[in-house]
Protein backbone atom coordinates (compact mmCIF):
# COMPACT_ATOMS: atom_id res chain seq x y z
CA UNK A 1 0.00 0.00 0.00
CA UNK A 2 3.06 2.05 0.61
CA UNK A 3 4.02 2.02 -2.34
CA UNK A 4 1.15 2.89 -4.27
CA UNK A 5 0.98 5.93 -2.18
CA UNK A 6 4.31 6.52 -2.82
CA UNK A 7 3.40 6.07 -6.91
CA UNK A 8 0.44 8.69 -6.38
CA UNK A 9 2.76 11.70 -4.90
CA UNK A 10 5.06 11.19 -7.43
CA UNK A 11 2.85 11.52 -9.94
CA UNK A 12 1.30 14.48 -8.61
CA UNK A 13 4.10 16.22 -8.04
CA UNK A 14 4.96 15.71 -11.91
CA UNK A 15 1.50 16.93 -12.68
CA UNK A 16 2.47 20.15 -10.90
CA UNK A 17 6.02 20.69 -11.98
CA UNK A 18 4.68 20.74 -15.47
CA UNK A 19 2.11 23.40 -15.43
CA UNK A 20 4.46 25.65 -13.54
CA UNK A 21 7.09 25.17 -15.86
CA UNK A 22 5.79 25.38 -18.94
CA UNK A 23 8.43 26.47 -21.22
CA UNK A 24 10.31 23.15 -20.25
CA UNK A 25 11.31 21.21 -23.12
CA UNK A 26 11.36 17.99 -21.02
CA UNK A 27 8.80 15.42 -21.90
CA UNK A 28 6.82 14.60 -19.27
CA UNK A 29 6.00 11.33 -20.74
CA UNK A 30 9.66 10.06 -20.40
CA UNK A 31 9.91 11.27 -16.93
CA UNK A 32 6.36 9.33 -15.99
CA UNK A 33 7.53 6.19 -18.66
CA UNK A 34 9.41 4.78 -15.87
CA UNK A 35 6.93 4.76 -13.43
CA UNK A 36 4.39 3.00 -15.66
CA UNK A 37 6.59 0.37 -16.43
CA UNK A 38 4.88 -3.00 -15.26
CA UNK A 39 8.39 -3.99 -13.08
CA UNK A 40 7.77 -1.19 -11.13
CA UNK A 41 5.33 -2.41 -8.76
CA UNK A 42 3.54 -4.99 -10.25
CA UNK A 43 1.51 -5.33 -13.77
CA UNK A 44 -0.61 -2.21 -13.95
CA UNK A 45 -0.02 -1.69 -10.37
CA UNK A 46 0.50 2.35 -10.64
CA UNK A 47 -1.95 3.13 -12.95
CA UNK A 48 -4.55 1.21 -10.69
CA UNK A 49 -3.66 2.68 -7.47
CA UNK A 50 -3.52 6.34 -9.10
CA UNK A 51 -6.67 5.57 -10.51
CA UNK A 52 -8.33 4.88 -7.26
CA UNK A 53 -7.03 8.45 -5.78
CA UNK A 54 -8.73 9.49 -8.87
CA UNK A 55 -5.92 11.50 -10.15
CA UNK A 56 -5.52 9.66 -13.29
CA UNK A 57 -7.52 11.92 -15.55
CA UNK A 58 -6.00 15.38 -14.46
CA UNK A 59 -2.30 13.95 -14.78
CA UNK A 60 -3.23 12.68 -18.13
CA UNK A 61 -2.64 15.87 -19.72
CA UNK A 62 0.29 16.67 -18.94
CA UNK A 63 1.75 12.66 -19.79
CA UNK A 64 0.79 12.51 -22.72
CA UNK A 65 2.79 13.12 -26.14
CA UNK A 66 1.71 16.72 -27.19
CA UNK A 67 2.48 15.40 -31.04
CA UNK A 68 -0.77 13.78 -30.26
CA UNK A 69 -3.58 16.25 -31.97
CA UNK A 70 -4.76 17.59 -28.37
CA UNK A 71 -8.53 18.61 -30.53
CA UNK A 72 -9.40 14.78 -30.70
CA UNK A 73 -8.48 12.58 -27.66
CA UNK A 74 -10.55 10.02 -27.49
CA UNK A 75 -12.10 9.07 -24.20
CA UNK A 76 -10.77 5.91 -23.65
CA UNK A 77 -8.10 3.95 -24.24
CA UNK A 78 -9.58 0.55 -25.48
CA UNK A 79 -9.17 0.33 -28.84
CA UNK A 80 -12.49 -1.80 -29.68
CA UNK A 81 -14.50 1.57 -27.62
CA UNK A 82 -12.41 3.74 -29.61
CA UNK A 83 -13.31 2.36 -32.76
CA UNK A 84 -17.03 2.21 -31.87
CA UNK A 85 -16.64 5.85 -30.89
CA UNK A 86 -15.56 7.17 -33.90
CA UNK A 87 -18.20 4.87 -35.84
CA UNK A 88 -20.35 7.07 -34.09
CA UNK A 89 -18.76 10.18 -34.40
CA UNK A 90 -18.99 8.99 -38.41
CA UNK A 91 -22.42 8.41 -38.25
CA UNK A 92 -23.57 11.49 -36.08
CA UNK A 93 -21.44 13.34 -38.86
CA UNK A 94 -23.85 11.84 -41.73
CA UNK A 95 -26.82 12.41 -39.48
CA UNK A 96 -25.90 15.93 -39.61
CA UNK A 97 -24.95 16.99 -42.77
CA UNK A 98 -28.43 14.85 -44.11
CA UNK A 99 -30.40 17.03 -41.53
CA UNK A 100 -29.08 19.98 -42.67
CA UNK A 101 -29.83 19.32 -46.24
CA UNK A 102 -33.29 18.66 -45.49
CA UNK A 103 -33.51 22.11 -43.72
CA UNK A 104 -31.83 24.04 -46.70
CA UNK A 105 -34.48 22.42 -48.73
CA UNK A 106 -37.55 23.17 -46.95
CA UNK A 107 -36.16 27.19 -46.73
CA UNK A 108 -35.79 26.74 -50.65
CA UNK A 109 -39.26 24.99 -51.12
CA UNK A 110 -40.65 27.85 -49.14
CA UNK A 111 -39.19 30.20 -51.39
CA UNK A 112 -40.17 28.49 -54.43
CA UNK A 113 -43.87 28.22 -53.06
CA UNK A 114 -45.00 31.48 -53.86
CA UNK A 115 -44.26 31.72 -57.61
CA UNK A 116 -45.50 28.40 -58.11
CA UNK A 117 -48.70 28.63 -56.00
CA UNK A 118 -49.12 31.65 -58.49
CA UNK A 119 -48.94 29.40 -61.60
CA UNK A 120 -51.40 26.89 -59.86
CA UNK A 121 -53.89 29.41 -58.95
CA UNK A 122 -53.72 30.72 -62.80
CA UNK A 123 -54.15 27.38 -64.46
CA UNK A 124 -57.09 26.30 -62.37
CA UNK A 125 -58.65 29.39 -61.40
CA UNK A 126 -58.89 29.03 -57.46
CA UNK A 127 -59.25 31.15 -54.82
CA UNK A 128 -60.77 34.17 -57.19
CA UNK A 129 -57.19 35.24 -57.83
CA UNK A 130 -56.58 36.95 -61.38
CA UNK A 131 -56.94 34.18 -64.60
CA UNK A 132 -54.75 35.58 -67.23
CA UNK A 133 -56.52 35.85 -70.53
CA UNK A 134 -58.63 38.36 -69.44
CA UNK A 135 -57.53 40.77 -72.56
CA UNK A 136 -59.65 43.11 -74.56
CA UNK A 137 -59.66 40.38 -77.16
CA UNK A 138 -62.30 38.27 -74.96
CA UNK A 139 -64.21 41.00 -74.95
CA UNK A 140 -64.48 41.25 -78.68
CA UNK A 141 -64.91 37.75 -79.30
CA UNK A 142 -67.61 37.04 -76.22
CA UNK A 143 -70.90 35.79 -76.96
CA UNK A 144 -73.79 36.84 -74.71
CA UNK A 145 -75.46 34.05 -72.95
CA UNK A 146 -79.08 35.28 -73.92
CA UNK A 147 -81.17 32.97 -71.29
CA UNK A 148 -79.26 33.84 -67.93
CA UNK A 149 -80.33 37.28 -67.06
CA UNK A 150 -79.05 38.47 -64.01
CA UNK A 151 -80.05 41.49 -62.01
CA UNK A 152 -77.48 43.81 -61.34
CA UNK A 153 -77.80 45.86 -57.91
CA UNK A 154 -75.97 48.83 -57.30
CA UNK A 155 -75.30 50.35 -53.81
CA UNK A 156 -72.75 53.34 -52.50
CA UNK A 157 -71.58 54.52 -49.29
CA UNK A 158 -69.68 57.34 -48.43
CA UNK A 159 -67.33 57.49 -45.61
CA UNK A 160 -68.57 59.98 -42.62
CA UNK A 161 -66.19 62.29 -42.90
CA UNK A 162 -66.38 62.90 -46.54
CA UNK A 163 -69.17 65.15 -47.70
CA UNK A 164 -69.61 64.54 -50.86
CA UNK A 165 -73.20 63.08 -52.22
CA UNK A 166 -72.63 59.52 -53.79
CA UNK A 167 -75.62 57.82 -55.53
CA UNK A 168 -76.14 55.10 -58.09
CA UNK A 169 -78.32 56.68 -60.71
CA UNK A 170 -79.98 53.08 -60.91
CA UNK A 171 -80.86 50.92 -58.40
CA UNK A 172 -80.73 47.68 -60.64
CA UNK A 173 -80.11 46.47 -64.44
CA UNK A 174 -80.69 43.43 -66.09
CA UNK A 175 -77.71 41.93 -68.06
CA UNK A 176 -76.43 38.77 -69.86
CA UNK A 177 -72.98 37.45 -69.33
CA UNK A 178 -70.92 38.31 -72.02
CA UNK A 179 -72.93 41.45 -72.74
CA UNK A 180 -70.99 44.38 -71.54
CA UNK A 181 -72.80 47.25 -69.88
CA UNK A 182 -72.68 50.84 -68.74
CA UNK A 183 -73.98 52.00 -65.31
CA UNK A 184 -73.76 55.67 -63.82
CA UNK A 185 -73.24 56.66 -60.34
CA UNK A 186 -73.48 60.79 -59.04
CA UNK A 187 -71.46 62.78 -57.09
CA UNK A 188 -72.07 66.41 -56.08
CA UNK A 189 -69.69 68.46 -53.77
CA UNK A 190 -71.73 70.63 -51.23
CA UNK A 191 -69.25 72.64 -49.57
CA UNK A 192 -67.21 75.01 -50.49
CA UNK A 193 -64.18 73.79 -50.94
CA UNK A 194 -62.52 71.29 -53.62
CA UNK A 195 -62.59 67.92 -51.94
CA UNK A 196 -60.70 64.78 -52.91
CA UNK A 197 -62.02 61.89 -52.82
CA UNK A 198 -61.29 57.96 -53.53
CA UNK A 199 -63.36 55.00 -54.43
CA UNK A 200 -62.87 51.66 -53.92
CA UNK A 201 -65.53 48.59 -55.04
CA UNK A 202 -66.86 44.80 -54.00
CA UNK A 203 -69.04 42.81 -55.45
CA UNK A 204 -71.51 40.41 -53.62
CA UNK A 205 -71.75 37.21 -53.42
CA UNK A 206 -68.20 36.86 -53.54
CA UNK A 207 -68.22 33.86 -56.12
CA UNK A 208 -70.02 35.71 -58.52
CA UNK A 209 -67.41 38.66 -58.23
CA UNK A 210 -64.74 36.60 -59.85
CA UNK A 211 -67.01 37.21 -63.14
CA UNK A 212 -67.56 40.22 -62.83
CA UNK A 213 -64.95 42.53 -64.91
CA UNK A 214 -64.35 46.19 -64.99
CA UNK A 215 -63.53 47.65 -68.51
CA UNK A 216 -63.22 50.96 -67.43
CA UNK A 217 -64.25 53.09 -64.31
CA UNK A 218 -64.11 55.77 -61.91
CA UNK A 219 -62.01 53.56 -58.88
CA UNK A 220 -58.80 53.72 -57.38
CA UNK A 221 -58.28 57.00 -58.40
CA UNK A 222 -58.12 60.20 -56.27
CA UNK A 223 -61.28 62.03 -58.18
CA UNK A 224 -61.40 66.01 -57.15
CA UNK A 225 -64.33 67.60 -57.51
CA UNK A 226 -64.83 71.34 -57.20
CA UNK A 227 -67.49 72.94 -54.79
CA UNK A 228 -70.75 73.11 -55.87
CA UNK A 229 -69.85 70.39 -58.27
CA UNK A 230 -72.32 67.54 -59.61
CA UNK A 231 -70.67 64.99 -62.11
CA UNK A 232 -71.64 61.70 -63.70
CA UNK A 233 -69.34 58.91 -62.90
CA UNK A 234 -69.55 56.06 -65.51
CA UNK A 235 -69.15 52.25 -64.97
CA UNK A 236 -68.53 50.12 -67.86
CA UNK A 237 -68.13 46.40 -67.20
CA UNK A 238 -69.68 42.53 -68.08
CA UNK A 239 -70.17 39.71 -67.04
CA UNK A 240 -68.12 36.97 -67.82
CA UNK A 241 -69.47 34.40 -70.38
CA UNK A 242 -68.19 31.40 -68.16
CA UNK A 243 -70.50 32.68 -65.46
CA UNK A 244 -72.76 30.42 -67.39
CA UNK A 245 -71.08 27.34 -67.38
CA UNK A 246 -69.99 27.29 -63.68
CA UNK A 247 -71.96 24.91 -61.60
CA UNK A 248 -71.81 26.86 -58.77
CA UNK A 249 -73.81 29.85 -60.57
CA UNK A 250 -76.56 28.13 -61.08
CA UNK A 251 -78.72 29.20 -58.33
CA UNK A 252 -77.26 32.96 -58.05
CA UNK A 253 -79.32 35.43 -60.76
CA UNK A 254 -78.69 38.38 -58.66
CA UNK A 255 -75.36 40.08 -57.91
CA UNK A 256 -74.65 43.60 -56.73
CA UNK A 257 -71.40 45.90 -56.53
CA UNK A 258 -71.02 48.58 -54.28
CA UNK A 259 -68.94 51.72 -54.61
CA UNK A 260 -67.66 53.21 -51.45
CA UNK A 261 -66.00 56.04 -51.37
CA UNK A 262 -63.45 57.48 -48.85
CA UNK A 263 -61.73 61.14 -48.62
CA UNK A 264 -58.83 61.84 -49.14
CA UNK A 265 -57.85 65.64 -48.26
CA UNK A 266 -54.25 67.03 -47.68
CA UNK A 267 -52.85 63.33 -48.57
CA UNK A 268 -54.88 62.01 -45.51
CA UNK A 269 -55.68 58.52 -46.04
CA UNK A 270 -59.62 57.76 -45.11
CA UNK A 271 -60.98 54.91 -44.46
CA UNK A 272 -62.48 52.67 -46.51
CA UNK A 273 -66.61 52.65 -46.22
CA UNK A 274 -68.93 49.62 -45.03
CA UNK A 275 -70.44 48.23 -47.42
CA UNK A 276 -73.87 47.19 -47.03
CA UNK A 277 -74.54 43.60 -47.13
CA UNK B 1 -68.76 40.80 -45.84
CA UNK B 2 -65.05 41.81 -46.42
CA UNK B 3 -64.13 43.56 -43.71
CA UNK B 4 -65.23 40.26 -41.20
CA UNK B 5 -61.35 39.34 -39.97
CA UNK B 6 -62.33 35.46 -40.54
CA UNK B 7 -59.49 33.27 -41.12
CA UNK B 8 -61.36 30.95 -42.90
CA UNK B 9 -63.52 32.89 -45.23
CA UNK B 10 -61.72 34.23 -48.34
CA UNK B 11 -62.16 37.82 -48.54
CA UNK B 12 -62.92 39.73 -51.83
CA UNK B 13 -59.96 41.20 -53.57
CA UNK B 14 -60.72 44.13 -55.79
CA UNK B 15 -59.54 44.13 -59.25
CA UNK B 16 -58.36 47.35 -61.00
CA UNK B 17 -60.07 47.63 -64.32
CA UNK B 18 -58.88 46.41 -67.15
CA UNK B 19 -58.85 50.09 -69.04
CA UNK B 20 -58.22 51.99 -65.67
CA UNK B 21 -59.93 54.71 -64.75
CA UNK B 22 -62.52 57.08 -66.45
CA UNK B 23 -61.60 60.94 -66.33
CA UNK B 24 -64.44 62.85 -65.15
CA UNK B 25 -66.52 64.71 -66.83
CA UNK B 26 -66.37 68.20 -64.98
CA UNK B 27 -68.13 70.36 -67.95
CA UNK B 28 -70.84 67.75 -68.34
CA UNK B 29 -69.76 67.52 -72.69
CA UNK B 30 -71.62 64.03 -72.27
CA UNK B 31 -74.30 64.44 -70.79
CA UNK B 32 -77.07 64.75 -72.93
CA UNK B 33 -75.82 61.62 -73.91
CA UNK B 34 -76.28 60.25 -70.55
CA UNK B 35 -79.48 61.62 -69.83
CA UNK B 36 -80.64 59.34 -73.41
CA UNK B 37 -79.20 56.47 -72.05
CA UNK B 38 -80.99 56.85 -68.57
CA UNK B 39 -83.80 57.33 -70.38
CA UNK B 40 -84.22 54.87 -72.11
CA UNK B 41 -83.67 52.21 -69.13
CA UNK B 42 -86.41 53.71 -67.27
CA UNK B 43 -88.46 52.87 -70.89
CA UNK B 44 -87.03 49.51 -70.78
CA UNK B 45 -87.53 48.23 -67.01
CA UNK B 46 -83.27 48.56 -66.76
CA UNK B 47 -83.29 45.81 -69.35
CA UNK B 48 -78.93 47.06 -70.67
CA UNK B 49 -79.53 44.89 -73.74
CA UNK B 50 -82.24 47.35 -75.03
CA UNK B 51 -79.86 50.22 -74.22
CA UNK B 52 -76.91 48.98 -76.05
CA UNK B 53 -77.11 51.89 -78.65
CA UNK B 54 -77.16 54.82 -76.49
CA UNK B 55 -73.96 53.15 -74.10
CA UNK B 56 -72.50 53.16 -77.75
CA UNK B 57 -73.39 56.50 -78.01
CA UNK B 58 -72.23 57.64 -74.81
CA UNK B 59 -68.85 56.21 -75.09
CA UNK B 60 -68.13 57.64 -78.26
CA UNK B 61 -68.71 61.24 -77.19
CA UNK B 62 -66.03 60.22 -74.64
CA UNK B 63 -63.34 59.54 -76.60
CA UNK B 64 -64.20 62.58 -78.93
CA UNK B 65 -64.04 64.62 -75.88
CA UNK B 66 -60.52 63.05 -75.09
CA UNK B 67 -62.15 61.45 -71.82
CA UNK B 68 -61.93 58.47 -72.83
CA UNK B 69 -58.68 56.33 -74.74
CA UNK B 70 -59.84 55.88 -78.33
CA UNK B 71 -60.43 52.17 -78.82
CA UNK B 72 -62.45 50.02 -81.67
CA UNK B 73 -65.68 49.59 -80.79
CA UNK B 74 -65.41 45.69 -81.37
CA UNK B 75 -63.17 45.62 -78.32
CA UNK B 76 -65.30 47.04 -76.26
CA UNK B 77 -68.22 44.56 -77.29
CA UNK B 78 -70.00 46.40 -79.44
CA UNK B 79 -69.05 44.08 -82.75
CA UNK B 80 -72.63 43.72 -83.81
CA UNK B 81 -73.94 47.05 -83.20
CA UNK B 82 -71.21 48.46 -85.96
CA UNK B 83 -72.54 46.67 -88.56
CA UNK B 84 -75.94 47.90 -88.29
CA UNK B 85 -74.66 51.56 -88.30
CA UNK B 86 -72.89 51.58 -91.08
CA UNK B 87 -75.49 50.03 -92.99
CA UNK B 88 -77.90 52.77 -91.91
CA UNK B 89 -75.08 55.23 -92.95
CA UNK B 90 -75.23 54.27 -96.52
Amino acid sequence: MGGVWHTAWRRLFFCGWHSFHRGSTARPAERVEPFLRPEWNGIGGAERGLRLLGTWKRCNLGARDPAVQPSRRPKSSNPFRRAQEEEWRRRNKTALTYVAAVAVGMLGVSYAAVPLYRLYCQTTGLGGSVVAGHASDQIENMVPVKDRIIKVTFNADVHASLQWNFRPQQTEIFVVPGETALAFYKAKNPTDKPVIGISTYNVVPFEAGQYFNKIQCFCFEEQRLNPQEEVDMPVFFYIDPEFAEDPRMIKREAGEPQSSRKKRKNCQPGVHGQPVI
Amino acid sequence: MSTAMNFGTKSFQPRPPEKGSFPLDHFGECKSFKEKFMKCLHDNYFENALCRNESKEYLECRMERKLMLQEPLEKLGFGDLIGGKSEAKK
